[in-house]
């Protein structure tokens, strides 16, 4: 599959479904918006709700590591549905993530992407001038 | 929180309401009540439900589309078919002016039907009191409405949200309203409550970054207050929203209690799924269950 350098899916068809910046108490509500795009979509249950999870653990990342605010974007692109989180914090890496689940390995760090990584048919994460750009997608089947 | 609010006991978030649920809300400021109207409607519209929206009549038609984000691509969609419908009152109960409970009862009889003629799986309805004033109503009238609409939830085709301003109406009103009311619903997005009982532990809303804190520290204490007993039941079924990090932090919590024989937690489908998949096998005194049975 080609991907984008931001680690989306290239030369598919896109729908772009949400486009907004965040902070910290955005959460809540974007939490609402996203699981009600991705209903309208065709993201049905329980990966509905697995991706809010996802979303919510790497917007959360951003608020809590990244500066506080960043910017979402939602999009339908071919059979998937996409949601890039960028922010312009210290940056990062997939070095990040922990080999095994946070709770067996014992550190907290990483939790959020681990389990994103779990749950996700894609997870990219690219560098940016500063910051990072996380991409996740699920099939929408 | 007044104290009407804390001792109901059917609260949940507005995420969490069912089909057939006649609920209470209540508002000091207009922006949490526009995070219940737009996530009511939302998640009706997700669900398949036709969505009508009674808001305050001094509230123009232009800021609740605004609000509802109706010319994003989706919404517009789900606007032009109709299946998100802006009223009042006033037009629901032409050509009658004066409000009268059964008038009232029987246009949402008729509405109700026809969403389910449409294609609708039901219909539901965000309704802010304000009409009350709008329409120079008794408010005893609309005591005795609310505290007599039970026949219209019976067959779970119809829920509704009574929306109560607590800058306009009278703190006795406001009592009488939740309780009669089935249902009270959290006053904002994002809010956790923890309710303490013997031996247990129930929490209610959405356990989320900004609210982690205090999971943890309820969760902490309800350990610490069933030290003797040795057994603690955490529910989170009531919860709309689990993120990663309480699940996790649950996790570390319960394993680290090492004066528990047992804790069992209480959860949903999609909880169960990340608490599993977090390592909820690191411990033997915790017992996940899912509708009262063991997973």
């Amino acid at each position: 599959m080609l991907t984008d350098p931001a680690g989306g899916r290239a030369g598919e068809p896109a729908e772009c479904l949400l486009k907004v910046a965040f902070t910290g108490e955005d959460l809540p509500r974007l939490r609402v918006l996203i699981e009600q795009r991705a209903s309208l979509a065709g993201l049905s249950e329980p990966r509905r709700g697995e991706f809010v999870l996802a979303m919510d653990a790497l917007a959360s990342n951003v608020v809590e590591h990244a500066g506080g605010d960043g910017a979402l974007a939602l999009t339908r692109v071919g059979d998937e549905l996409e949601c890039r989180i960028s922010d312009s914090g210290p940056g990062f890496s997939e070095d990040v993530i922990p080999e095994l689940a946070p709770g067996i390995n014992g550190g907290p760090a990483g939790r959020g992407l681990w389990l994103t990584r779990l749950l996700a048919d894609r997870l990219v994460i690219a560098a940016a001038s500063p910051g990072a750009v996380v991409t996740f997608a699920m099939r929408l089947a | 929180m007044p104290v009407w609010d804390e001792v109901h006991p059917a609260t949940i978030s507005v995420q969490r309401m069912r089909a057939g649920d006649h609920c209470f809300v209540s508002y000091g400021d207009d922006e949490s009540n526009w995070d219940v109207l737009t996530t009511f409607a939302w998640t009706g519209l997700a669900r398949g439900e036709k969505v009508m929206v009674f808001a305050a009549p001094q509230v123009s038609d232009d800021e609740v589309w605004s609000r509802l984000e109706a010319d994003s691509p989706s919404m517009a969609r789900v606007r032009a078919r109709g299946q998100l419908v802006l009223t009042s009152m006033r037009s629901l109960i032409r050509p009658d002016v004066g409000f009268t409970p059964e008038r009232q009862w029987q246009r949402i009889r008729e509405e109700t039907a026809l969403s389910g003629r449409q294609g609708y799986t039901g219909l539901r309805t965000f309704i802010d009191m304000h009409w009350v004033p709008d329409l120079d109503a008794d408010i005893d009238v609309m005591m005795h409405r609310e505290s007599h609409a039970g026949h219209l939830f019976t067959d779970g085709s119809y829920s509704e949200i009574c929306a109560y301003d607590r800058r306009w109406f009278d703190e006795d009103v406001l009592a009488r309203m939740c309780r009669a009311h089935p249902v009270n619903l959290l006053t904002r997005l994002g809010e956790l409550r923890a309710v303490h009982g013997d031996g247990s532990l129930r929490l209610i809303g959405e356990a989320d970054l900004a609210t982690g804190e205090q999971f943890g520290a309820a969760v902490g204490e309800a350990l610490t207050r069933t030290a003797d007993a040795r057994k603690l039941v955490v529910d989170l079924t009531q919860l709309s929203f689990l993120s990663v990090r309480c699940a996790d932090d649950l996790l570390r919590l319960v394993r680290a209690a090492d004066g528990h024989d047992r804790v069992e937690v209480r959860c949903e489908s999609g909880q169960l799924r990340v608490l599993r998949a977090l390592g909820e096998h690191g411990s033997a005194r915790l017992v996940l269950t899912g509708m009262g049975r063991r997973c």
